[in-house]
């Protein structure tokens, strides 16, 4: 239908919607980082680059950038992992599999606050469950506090974060296998090609767009994960764990340095716009060399 | 195909681990809610409960505002999704059914929105939302719901809105017609999955929505159970039993959703993804 | 109930001319069918009466009245698609009481109709179902039904019957000429089907790459075609064509010959002036008027020969690489590779000249 006025009538709440809730403010964000503003609602002057000087320069910003890329990277090497495995599985004909392919996803849509809790629970020294199994296993010989030391807590987030999300990443593969059809697989059995060459020069490549195109979604979903840290570590212990969104929301709310964070915000969305940028014209690039 | 019995045995291998994986966690915490406390925190842990009380539920119903989060969540939950699918059937409908200057550049501005990190325009809102007397209201929240899953939304249409043939869209046209008419009467009807699924993405991300509810609401009795129930964390020396009941009860409203539409949310999901 | 005009009717996309100047004009109560092959434009004509194709340049009428603008609901038309476009979440009954409902009417009246469409078309066991409950030719009906409710002006079929099975295409067509005489409105039929096209319309329209070529009723564009296009189109097997030269000429009649196919001189009748002795043209023959006997013949080797018990279709190759394509009614005496002689009826035969013009 060609009726541009109509179309434009269709989307311009949608648009206009959008433009004051998101559009408006991220100007907002990139003004209040020229600016020296402490807490909510007091009035702020001009200062120019100040702000960016003083991130740049000092060292949080650089940290906490350093440990979100760790958290991006371990987070997708973990819900890569298991995701791809579950998706193969899911692949398969079994009894009851679209019970499976849909109750898989119940870690994804409880709150994350009942995700909290239920590990807080588990991994607790005091009637958790995960302690008493380790040590009936024989793996450690005391319980260990897994929010206790840092390395131990960047672990177990990571491990929390990918339970939460690694059922989403297989649902999203499982849709990149069922589009490959499956006379490939019958032609390459009668090809004599075993299941584990079959996944090799069949299933991995052919999954590669997939791939890609949650690598991208993907690092920005797990780049954007606050609330998960936050109620579990509230970034330490000794801010082992403040990853950018923490970082901003502590100067922010906690620190009462507005203006700061809004510097690191903008920082922050810079760097994301750039990664998807690059990454979106990687994907062309690949799509058109194909 | 036929599975060797070595493929079948790791197949379900596989199966039972993922089980595993998933509902344990759910089980020990469900089982542990009607737990007496001295079992919940014993030393030996059980897998099938020992005793039975409901004296958790009691008292996060009686003695905690967990109740009113509640009626909260749910009502920003509702009203996220009603406002959601309003906004986007057209937005969606125009931008793959319809052809006006500026589209895809229009398109790629939405999907950008959707990249965005969400904490970036927290500091901006919050200004914006004192300004219009929002902060410490359910509306704000509802408002900044439909922000964030609008632009998934409209992309998660597409595949949906793509399957409809067009005659037929033109055969409502030669037959008088008028466009909302097609659109409500012809195309909702036809894409019913698609709106299902956007609508259960709509809800479970407002039901989920922590870090804005945490900084616009300030009364603790409009707070929704994200914030409401972490503030529970902290306010009495930890007692499980209470959290495990307040969990549970977190669970039980998108498990129920979900099973009756969760199908077709698994499916929008992965139709919207790929194509 | 009304005719329609077309004038100077144009079609671009971006920058490509897709109909490139349609001047027709359909008198009330006509059977009109567009035929051509793919991509000639005729549907996007038809989408263009319907209004659901922006117009680029020309005028539309129907009825006297200046539709080309006019929104699809507005120009008293109404559709029947291929792919039959029911709504798939509506009942039979509300499939095609839904342009009425959209019209206004109260809903018993509405019903009536719907009653009176489903008795035409014998749908009135079905009209609880839904479309995925019916058959093809059932839905085919329905889509008919939801077209036959509204009383239209001018009924528009765009390949209506291409997604139905043989048997039970020609079933739907003797269905459609029936319900044209029962109803008596303007009709618009395009295919790409000329049999559909012969035994429908009572007019042809022939386009080619968003022209006319011929406008005229059937037996007309089969006896006195104005080219080589409407030609090989109207016609089945098509016409075969074979190169010629110009011996002599004289009034309303030109004598060809073609050696090297063994056509040795033969009289052809010609419209206009006579061409020019020694230009080069087309003879074309229809398979269907060949016959033994007589001096007109084409030598030619027998390549495939399809015996379909009551006709023949011999296939041969000219020396000249053409080839021919003959019917015969005797389904003996064609001997794979033999090379033998085609008589033909050179008064039945027409001459194009080098650009394809009927001379």
């Amino acid at each position: 239908m060609t009726n541009p006025r109509l179309a434009l009538l269709f989307v311009a709440p949608a648009l206009l919607f959008l433009i004051a809730v998101l559009g408006w403010p991220l100007v907002q964000a990139v003004i209040l980082s020229f600016q020296n503003v402490g807490v909510i609602g007091t009035e702020g002057e001009w200062i120019g680059f100040d702000n960016y000087a003083a991130v740049l320069g000092g060292s949080n910003f650089w940290r906490a950038l350093g440990r979100s890329l760790l958290w991006v990277v371990a987070n997708a090497i973990v819900q890569t992992a298991v995701a791809l495995g579950v998706a193969l599985i899911l692949h398969q004909k079994f009894p009851g599999v679209r019970v499976a392919r849909t109750w898989i996803i119940l870690t994804w849509i409880v709150p994350t606050v009942v995700v909290v809790i239920i590990w807080r629970w588990l991994l607790s020294t005091s009637g958790g469950m995960v302690n008493p199994l380790l040590i009936q296993a024989g793996i450690i010989q005391r319980p260990i506090g897994f929010f206790a030391t840092r390395e131990s807590a960047m672990t177990t987030l990571v491990l929390i974060n990918s339970w939460r999300w690694f059922p989403f990443v297989a649902l999203m593969m499982l849709a990149g296998l069922t589009r490959i059809p499956s006379d490939l697989y019958e032609a390459a059995r009668i090809d004599g090609a075993t299941a584990w060459k079959r996944f090799t020069r069949i299933t991995w490549p052919l999954l590669q767009p997939t791939l890609m195109m949650l690598g991208v979604v993907g690092t920005l979903l797990s780049f954007n994960v606050f609330d998960v840290i936050w109620l579990l570590t509230a970034g330490g212990p000794s801010q082992a764990t403040q990853t950018l969104p923490v970082l901003i929301y502590e100067t922010a709310f906690k620190g009462y340095r507005l203006s700061e964070a809004a510097t690191v915000s903008v920082l922050t969305s810079l760097l994301l716009m750039g990664f998807a940028l690059l990454a979106t014209r990687a994907m062309t690039a690949s799509e058109e060399a194909r | 195909m036929k599975r060797t019995l070595p493929q079948s045995l790791a197949l379900y291998a596989g199966l039972a681990v993922i089980v595993l994986l998933i509902g344990l966690p759910f089980w020990w915490v469900m089982s542990g809610s009607i737990k007496l406390p001295r079992e919940i925190i014993s030393r030996v842990p059980t897998m099938v409960p020992q005793s039975f009380t409901l004296q958790h539920f009691e008292k996060l119903l009686q003695s905690t505002d967990f109740p009113a989060y509640l009626v909260n969540s749910l009502l920003v939950a509702l009203f996220s999704t009603v406002f959601t699918i309003a906004l986007a059937l057209p937005t969606a409908y125009a931008f793959f059914r319809m052809k006006f200057p500026g589209r895809a550049a229009l398109y790629r501005l939405i999907l950008v929105a959707y990249a965005f990190p969400t904490v970036v325009v927290l500091i901006p809102i919050y200004g914006l939302f004192a300004r219009f007397g929002l902060i410490d209201t359910r509306a704000s929240l509802v408002i900044v719901n439909i922000a964030f899953a609008l632009p998934f939304s409209i992309w998660m249409m597409r595949s949906f809105l793509a399957s409809v043939p067009r005659d037929i869209e033109e055969a409502a046209i030669v037959d008088g017609a008028p466009p909302r008419v097609i659109l409500l009467r012809i195309m909702a009807p036809l894409i019913a999955p698609g709106i299902a699924s956007v609508a259960i993405f709509t809800f479970i991300a407002s039901w989920t929505e922590y870090l804005f509810a945490s900084v616009l609401i300030v009364s603790d009795a409009r707070r929704t159970i994200p914030v409401g129930f972490a503030g529970i964390i902290g306010q009495y020396q930890i007692d499980w039993g209470l959290l495990l009941a307040g969990a549970t009860l977190a669970t039980i409203p998108v498990v129920i959703l979900f099973a009756f539409v969760g199908r077709w949310f698994v499916t929008g999901l992965t139709e919207g993804a790929v194509k | 109930m009304a005719g329609l005009s077309l004038q100077g009717v144009k079609k671009r996309f971006g920058h490509t001319e897709v109909i490139t100047g349609v001047d027709l004009s359909i008198a009330d109560g006509e059977f009109v069918v567009f035929v051509g092959p793919s991509g000639c434009g005729k549907s996007t004509l038809l989408r263009m009466i319907a209004g659901l194709e922006t117009v680029s340049d020309g005028r539309i009428e129907i009825g006297g009245r200046d539709v080309t603008n006019a929104d699809p609901a507005k120009r008293g038309i109404a559709m029947v698609f291929q792919t039959y476009a029911l709504y798939p979440h509506m009942s039979v009954a509300a499939n095609m009481g839904f342009p009425l409902e959209m019209a206004g009417l109260p809903q018993p009246e509405i019903d009536a109709k719907v009653a009176e469409a489903a008795k035409i078309l014998h749908l009135e066991p079905f009209l609880k179902r839904k479309p995925r409950e019916l058959s093809g030719g059932q839905r085919q009906r329905v889509a008919i039904g939801r077209a036959i409710v509204r009383k239209p002006d001018v009924f528009l079929f765009d390949e209506p019957l291409s997604n139905l099975d043989a048997e039970l295409r020609v079933q739907m067509r003797i269905e459609i000429a029936r319900l044209h005489q029962q109803l008596k409105s303007t009709m618009i039929y395009v295919t790409h089907d000329q049999v559909e096209a012969m035994t429908l319309a009572s007019r042809i329209v022939v386009l080619k790459a968003g022209r006319i070529e011929q406008v005229g009723a059937p037996l007309d564009l089969y006896e006195n075609p104005d080219n080589m296009f409407v030609a090989g189109f109207i016609g089945s097997p098509r016409m075969n064509f074979v190169p010629v030269t110009v011996v002599s000429q004289g009034d309303g009649f030109a004598v060809v010959a073609a050696a090297e196919v063994g056509l040795r001189e033969v009289s052809v009748a010609v419209r206009g002036e006579p061409p020019v002795v020694g230009t080069r043209g087309v003879l074309g023959v229809r398979p269907e008027h060949f016959a033994s006997g007589g001096d007109a013949c084409f030598e030619g080797t027998v390549s495939v020969v399809e015996r379909l018990g009551g006709l023949t279709y011999v296939h041969a190759s000219l020396s000249d690489k053409s080839a021919l394509t003959v019917e015969s009614r005797d389904p003996r005496g064609f001997d794979l590779g033999t090379t033998r002689r085609f008589a033909f009826d050179p008064r039945r035969a027409f001459l194009f000249d080098g650009t394809g013009q009927r001379l």
